[in-house]
């Protein structure tokens, strides 16, 4: 008791932070799982039905198919914001000129500012067959018109590279940021070893680089179940089947169907997910270590 | 001190290379912009042409006009400037009050506290819709800029950003002041919130661009067309545009115009908050 | 320690708040169906209502905010019912959605017939068919038509919602003026079709010297009825003579359909963006001079060729409605869309003014509201005539009707250039579809082969088969 007093202001300062996640992040939590255990009808009475909705969701052959659908946009998009940026940001360190590193940085960075419906809105005009500017560029090659976004074979595509395009510049930043930081000592002591530039980069930059890299999957890992805003945007009926997500899947469950209570327990499934992945991400990359 | 080294042939063509990679990627970056504004500033009917524009063709602003005064996108864009401007501020207060408490040593609960904010980081709230929208209702809150604002007031994220620049400040200044009978809100801010400036500006401008694009609760807490936002309308003008009901005649160049009107704020205050922003982010992610 | 306990007895405090909360809504809900079940007599009963409603509607209403306050005082003004109006600017449907599942109580929603089968299906709907049947207004056959009624009949017979408006049909339109141009008479039969799409994508009918049209721009498979007719196909679901469902575009009558779409997407005559656009970027293909042909509403035909003249007083730009393809027997048909309706929510606090509000809403004032708009500001009166003002004129006498049922209640103004004809069509041809509640699950899967058999990514024989596979194993056909 003598702690909390010693330490009142602290706690009541800390007071509206803790109520505010109370009302606006526990407990609806918590009333969610209530309802996934109910057959929660708009109007009347909602009994209880233990584990019914999640058996609905999982027996459902359509959560199974975005299950997949997630899995496979995800990684592809967690790879390529992993891999771009590092690439990136090694290649603008290599650059001599502070001008030309300055703006490009500040360009690359440019289109994570935006929501995803401009940007899904932008990429979606662009890369359509008719007055596309990307397919307008194909057509001056040479090549014909391309439905990317109507099109089974590009659409998960389309999906991940719009994506390592949006976020790219932001990554860039928190590892640049490190490279920043590298105590300059080890380059020099690599330089009197004779290390050629790659060496460096190989030796020096990417191993002092792990600590960034270990925040970079981390940030990312999460992201990947709860991706939503890019597909509800970008998706369209022709490629509905490749691209829809579980979110988009607790969405139509949802708001288009009106069954919330298999669309609670879906989402639940997904926070469950999202726990373990991150769980399993932490231990396997040790990141409380780093 | 890289520059002063004798460059080999071989790392000069790696250094052309490399330049231009790089430039091909940030053209990669601009074409996509240019065209949305040249296609923005051409005419209705020119804007419907297939061609590679990147310079306005048939100069007109008559996208501009139709969407800002006959399809009134100047409503939402007012609501989205309170939205934004108010909620940032709370945002970035609370914040940093919730990241001054968390470098506290020996703050009994801090494990707790931290961890439990920790947790909503990884709630979407897409997944407890509902719940949120039944407290939004139950406090009140429906079809009023207030639910927007509150929704995403404190978030996880920007705690743990405030809590790693604060632990950047040295410690011992706080003690020492602690044992010259200074209390926390008075060490809190007149010692913390000045030397963090870099932390403020990085979390202001986060927390300004997700605000800017706030999305889905304006879908769900928002009835009332006259306190709509810029998202929700955007979406309509780009995404869904069965359903702006309409008499008007929506070529390209009103789309492109409405996007153009709503990167503007973004990108006014991009240069300012840029430079406390890497200095900033360093921080950020130095300590982690 | 002692702080290992507060923070948990923290959590226990939400969860079991959590848990009295939920229990309390779900109590309140119990109640609300109580009054379900008795509610007829309930409404009887109750002549002391207060007259004021709650309702949420997606297009009936003021254009702007601002206008949708004047709507909600004419009303008062016209009814003496106080009028709180809720009207989405978007994602109706989410909205809705999110504040019955709340609790929320509203006396009325406008919502369309497929939406009101979930809502029935969940239990939230009033039902109305008493009262309709007691209605003079209503049972009225000139203000609405008896056989109409069958559209919003569930299978018991019963009627949970009435018409907001006529709504009409859907149909291939076409720009009559480019037709005129190239010399070629409208088109019957699908090589018809081909040949005029063909010849809109090459002759450049718009005279631009670019060759930068095609025939053809569809917002996906939202509309194709008025060329699978040429197999004699309808676009949904029917019920077999043995009475099982079944999806006639996945049977392999409609393989030669497939293939004709599949040759105008190679070669070029139907916009490549079909499978991406919805209605709105189809409409504005139509309307920029992009496409020679769309298929949509009837009453669009009017809009059309008033939003192009609105832009360009000048223009020679005329929309016209076509039959669709005919069928080797020289047989049309049309699809007719699903009506918007009234419904009354089981939880209303005033189901009797609700139910008055909707009668109202098919006399004489009420369809003046909801086509030309409000009073001294849409339209004026001199001496007995309406006036239309610009606000009005920019309205297109359009605030939620643009037509309806009552034959008592004349159109002041006519009808827009195109749509009396666009009508006529859909009377005579179209015939209402059937739509089950899992349309949307068997929709998705009809999309998907649809776009790869007109895509050519598959032969549009495999495309049907799988299709019907598919449909077969989720259980969605019989």
């Amino acid at each position: 008791m003598k702690a909390i007093l010693k330490y009142k202001t602290l706690y009541l300062m800390m007071l509206p932070i803790l109520a505010y996640f109370a009302i606006f992040s526990f407990y609806p939590l918590v009333r969610g799982l209530i309802i996934s255990f109910q057959n929660y009808r708009l109007i009347g009475d909602r009994p209880f039905v233990g584990f019914d909705n999640y058996m609905t969701v999982l027996k459902d052959p359509v959560f199974w198919d975005v299950l997949q659908n997630t899995i496979v946009i995800g990684t592809g998009i967690f790879v390529i914001n992993f891999i771009l940026p590092l690439i990136l940001a090694l290649s603008l360190n290599e650059v001599a000129s502070v001008w030309f590193k300055k703006v490009t940085q500040m360009i690359v960075y440019l289109p994570h500012l935006f929501s995803w419906v401009v940007v899904g809105g932008m990429w979606i005009l662009m890369l359509s067959p008719d007055t596309g500017i990307v397919n307008q560029i194909i057509q001056l090659f040479g090549g014909d018109p391309i439905s990317f976004l109507a099109s089974d074979k590009y659409a998960r595509s389309v999906m991940i590279f719009t994506s390592g395009w949006k976020e790219m510049g932001y990554t860039c930043i928190l590892y640049l940021a490190a490279i920043v930081n590298i105590n300059p000592s080890l380059y020099e002591a690599a330089s009197i070893d004779g290390a050629s530039r790659w060496h460096k980069v190989r030796f020096v930059t990417i191993p002092q680089l792990s600590s960034t890299m270990k925040m970079v999957v981390m940030l990312n890992v999460l992201g990947i179940l709860r991706m939503f805003d890019q597909i509800l945007v970008m998706r369209n009926g022709a490629i509905a089947d490749k691209v829809d997500v579980v979110m988009m899947y607790t969405y139509q469950k949802g708001i288009l169907e009106f069954n919330i209570g298999p669309a609670t327990a879906a989402g639940f499934l997904i926070i469950f997910a999202t726990l373990v992945i991150s769980f399993v991400t932490r231990a396997l990359i040790r990141y409380d270590e780093g | 001190m890289k520059i002063l080294e004798k460059k080999s042939w071989q790392s000069r063509i790696f250094d052309c290379i490399n330049v231009l990679f790089l430039l091909l990627l940030v053209l990669t970056m601009i074409i996509p912009f240019l065209n949305t504004l040249a296609l923005a500033f051409s005419s209705n009917l020119a804007s419907m042409q297939p061609d590679i524009v990147l310079w306005p063709k048939e100069f007109s602003t008559e996208g501009f006009t139709t969407v800002w005064n006959r399809m009134r996108l100047y409503l939402p864009f007012m609501n989205n400037v309170i939205v934004t401007v108010v909620g940032t501020a709370g945002h970035v207060f609370l914040c940093s009050v919730a990241g001054y408490v968390l470098i506290q040593k020996g703050l009994p609960g801090k494990k707790w506290m931290l961890s439990a904010i920790l947790v909503t980081m990884m709630i979407p709230s897409e997944a407890i819709m509902i719940p949120l929208y039944i407290v939004n209702k139950d406090l009140g809150l429906l079809n009023s800029l207030s639910a927007l604002i509150l929704s995403g007031l404190v978030s996880g994220f920007g705690v743990l950003l405030m809590r790693n620049f604060f632990l950047s400040v040295p410690y011992e200044m706080s003690e020492s002041a602690r044992i010259d009978g200074a209390g926390d809100l008075r060490i809190f801010f007149t010692m913390y919130m000045p030397l963090a400036k870099a932390g403020l500006a990085t979390v202001t401008l986060f927390e300004f661009v997700s605000r800017w694009n706030q999305f889905t609760p304006a879908v769900l807490y928002i009835n009332d067309p006259s306190k709509n936002t810029l998202q929700v309308a955007l979406k309509s003008l780009i995404v869904d545009t069965d359903v702006t009901s309409s008499n008007f005649m929506i070529t390209t160049n009103v789309r492109m115009a409405g996007i153009v009107i709503a990167l503007l704020p973004l990108l006014f205050i991009y240069p300012f908050v840029q430079k406390y922003f890497v200095k900033g982010i360093f921080l950020g992610a130095n300590k982690e | 320690m002692v702080k290992r306990k507060k923070f948990i007895s923290m959590i226990m405090a939400v969860s079991l708040l959590g848990g009295v909360l939920a229990g309390c809504s779900s109590n309140s809900g119990n109640s609300a169906s109580g009054d379900n079940k008795t509610t007829p007599t309930a409404q009887a009963d109750s002549k002391n209502e207060e007259r004021t409603l709650k309702m949420m509607t997606g297009v009936i209403g003021g254009k702007t905010p601002e206008e949708n306050v004047k709507f909600e005082k004419e009303i008062e003004r016209l009814t003496g019912i106080k009028v709180t109006m809720d009207k989405p600017a978007s994602d109706y449907d989410q909205k809705l959605l999110a504040s019955i599942a709340s609790g929320e109580k509203y006396d009325l929603l406008q919502v369309s017939k497929e939406r009101m089968n979930t809502l029935i299906d969940q239990g939230v709907l009033t039902p109305l068919t008493d009262q309709v049947k007691a209605s003079k207004v209503l049972s009225d056959p000139s203000v609405i038509p008896t056989d109409e009624w069958d559209q919003v009949k569930t299978k018991d017979g019963q009627i949970y919602g009435v018409f907001t408006k006529y709504q009409g049909g859907t149909m291939p339109i076409v720009r009559k003026d480019w037709l005129d141009k190239l010399n070629l008479p409208e088109p019957k039969t699908l090589d018809d079709y081909y040949n005029v799409l063909k010849a809109f994508t090459e002759q450049d009918p718009d005279g631009n010297g670019k060759k930068d049209t095609y025939g053809l721009s569809t917002a996906g498979m939202y509309e194709l009825q008025g060329f699978f007719s040429a197999a004699g196909l309808k676009q949904r679901y029917v019920e077999t003579a043995d009475g099982k469902l079944d999806v006639p575009y996945s049977t392999d009558a409609a393989i030669p359909v497939y293939e004709w779409l599949n040759k105008l997407y190679k070669e070029g005559i139907l916009d490549p963006n079909f499978a991406t656009n919805d209605t709105g970027k189809m409409r504005n293909m139509f309307l920029s001079d992009r496409v020679g042909m769309i298929t949509y509403w009837d009453a669009w035909v009017g809009m059309l060729n008033n939003t192009r003249k609105g832009q360009d007083p000048q223009t020679t730009f005329e929309a016209k409605g076509l039959p669709g393809a005919a069928d080797a027997n020289g047989n049309y048909m049309l699809r007719r869309g699903d009506p918007d309706v009234w419904v009354i929510p089981a939880n209303a606090e005033h189901p009797k003014t609700a139910f008055e509000f909707i009668e109202w809403w098919n006399t004489q004032d009420g369809i003046m509201l909801g086509s030309l708009g409000i009073k001294d500001e849409d339209y004026t009166m001199d001496n007995g005539k309406y006036v239309l003002t610009q606000t009005g004129k920019e309205h297109a006498s359009d605030h939620g009707v643009p037509f309806w049922y009552n034959s008592n209640v004349e159109a002041p103004f006519g009808k827009l250039p195109g749509v009396q004809e666009a009508q006529d069509l859909v009377n005579k041809y179209a015939t209402l579809e059937l739509t089950p509640p899992n349309w949307s699950e068997a929709e998705k899967i009809i999309n998907e082969y649809s776009f790869k058999a007109i895509m050519g990514e598959m032969p549009a024989a495999d495309a049907v088969k799988k299709m019907r596979e598919e449909l077969k194993a989720k259980k969605l056909i019989d």
